[in-house]
């Protein structure tokens, strides 16, 4: 048997170039199913902020006489159930150009973080957080924020113990020189508690950048209060 | 594999790899944003309830600010309660706590707050002047438990100051009586005597810091080229010498044959 494959290879030579040749096919097949890259989705465009976004739905009947908004207190998880997102949530400042700060190597390099000046999730205004897409270690923790779509949900845990979900009203790529900060940071409505979530998007290898930002729009759609003593040491984590 | 075609062939590969990344980027959004932003988040002082949000952005002498909030006394004597607010400066741009209560009323009044946030340079007043003039006027506050305030004006050379070093501070004022102690609800404003300390005494804080420009740099690149290039390089090699050797075992056997 194994003389006949020899000699149906041509010899021994053959057989050393078969497995070889084998060897090379297969390596670039692990190699091939190893490359990932971020989805890309949505091209830049108007953004429709939800002027209508349904943020009576709060889990609690309107008072017509007075409502009560959730005060400060900041977020120390978060939840993407559509893209498995599962991460603590660090605050962080802006650097000394003012521009927003990113997490830096370290333990928290792969967490998100929310922008300490902004308000809390839950209180009225944008509240704005940021995850890496990838990191020298590899895909990071906005990595698929690309496939984030509206409608999606996104926990937020705030460290007075109240959770509070927001709804993806839209997800957008921005050109990092013409990003609109303004819109993303501030926006025309500032009554309604939202949020945003960035992380960069459309890698140019041959110049080594992310050219672009993008960014998701969401808008406050329910508030868990946390449960009255008994819970706090059940529940480990949303 | 040193000077490989294997290499050479990946070199050429990575730029079409990479252009094939869409780049659908068109120009975003068309308002380039000029002038300079600031924003902060209105906290709630004294037990208002309250919470909201500020941006001022100036461009030139003028002023535009876009203020909200909601959760504050609603009604005052029947009425839709005024909350006067104002942009103040001069001290060291921070919000009081409740360990600036000096005489223990529990209250943080407006005095007892200025080594914090200082003296009013501007009034967000609804029309009309927008000096330290109007501070007192509450038929040019805005009325009502919630807000939502725009105004556009020729900003004062104090209050442009103070935005720049950090020392802005937005308050908005105004009390419900009922929420304060018996003590608190006999006291008179130290600003206007002829109102209630309530009517005057601050309801929300927030100290204006510039807003961040631009986008994140939130990527390495590390996944957006092609990961394990050795691996393929490798992988590459021993196919392409696996071929070489083959061809030449062909060669060599035709020959002998």
């Amino acid at each position: 048997m194994p003389r006949r494959i020899i000699s149906l290879a041509g010899g021994r030579r053959g057989v050393i170039a078969l497995v070889a040749a084998l060897a090379g096919l297969a390596l670039i097949g692990v190699a091939w199913r190893a490359q990932v890259s971020a989805p890309q989705p949505h091209p830049s465009g108007r953004i429709d902020v939800a002027a209508a976004a349904p943020t009576a739905d709060l889990g609690r009947s309107p008072s017509p006489a007075r409502s009560h908004p959730l005060g400060p207190s900041r977020p120390v998880r978060i939840a993407i159930p559509a893209i498995g997102v599962h991460s603590a949530v660090f605050p962080i400042g802006k650097t000394r150009t003012g521009r927003l700060g990113v997490p830096q190597p370290g333990p928290r390099l792969n967490q998100v973080a929310w922008y300490r000046r902004s308000p809390a999730p839950g209180q009225p205004g944008p509240s704005v957080l940021l995850g890496h897409v990838d990191s020298v270690e590899g895909p990071s923790v906005f990595f698929r924020l690309g496939d984030v779509h509206p409608g999606d949900k996104v926990r937020i845990r705030r460290k007075d113990g109240t959770t509070v979900v927001f709804t993806v009203n839209a997800v957008r790529d921005f050109h990092k020189a013409h990003f609109p900060s303004r819109l993303v940071y501030g926006g025309a409505d500032l009554t309604t508690p939202q949020l945003r979530l960035i992380t960069c998007s459309d890698y140019v290898a041959s110049i080594h950048h992310h050219i672009g930002d993008q960014v998701v729009f969401a808008h406050l759609t329910s508030v868990r209060h946390p449960r009255r003593a008994a819970a706090s040491g059940t529940r480990a984590e949303e | 594999m040193e000077g490989s075609p294997v290499r050479k062939t990946l070199k050429t590969l990575i730029p079409l790899a990479a252009a094939t990344v869409p780049l659908a980027l068109l120009p975003a959004a068309a308002h380039a944003d000029s002038g300079t932003s600031y924003q902060t988040t209105l906290n709630a002082l004294n037990g208002s309830g309250g919470s909201g949000m500020a941006t001022v952005t100036v461009q030139g002498h003028r002023a535009t600010v876009n203020l909200s909030y909601t959760g504050l006394a609603t009604t005052f004597g029947g009425n839709p309660y005024p909350h006067v607010q104002h942009i103040h400066v001069g001290a060291n741009g921070t919000c009081p706590t409740m360990s600036d209560d000096k005489n223990g009323d529990g209250i943080v009044d407006t005095v007892e707050g200025q080594p914090d946030y200082g003296m009013v340079a501007t009034t967000l007043s609804t029309k009309g002047p927008t000096s330290a003039k109007a501070a007192t006027d509450i038929t040019v506050a805005p009325a009502g438990g919630s807000a939502s305030y725009h105004r556009s004006f020729r900003l004062n050379a104090a209050t442009m100051d103070a935005l720049q070093s950090g020392t802005a501070v937005i308050v908005v004022h105004g009390l419900d009586p009922a929420t304060l102690s018996k003590k608190a609800q006999n006291e008179k404003s130290n600003l206007v005597p002829s109102l209630p300390l309530a009517a005057t005494a601050p309801a929300l804080c927030g100290a204006l810091s510039s807003m961040p420009t631009g986008g994140v740099a939130t990527g390495t690149g590390s996944t957006g080229g092609i990961e394990d290039l050795g691996m393929f390089a490798v992988g590459g090699g021993l196919l392409a010498g696996g071929g070489a050797l083959f061809a030449t075992r062909r060669r060599a056997t035709s020959k002998a044959g």
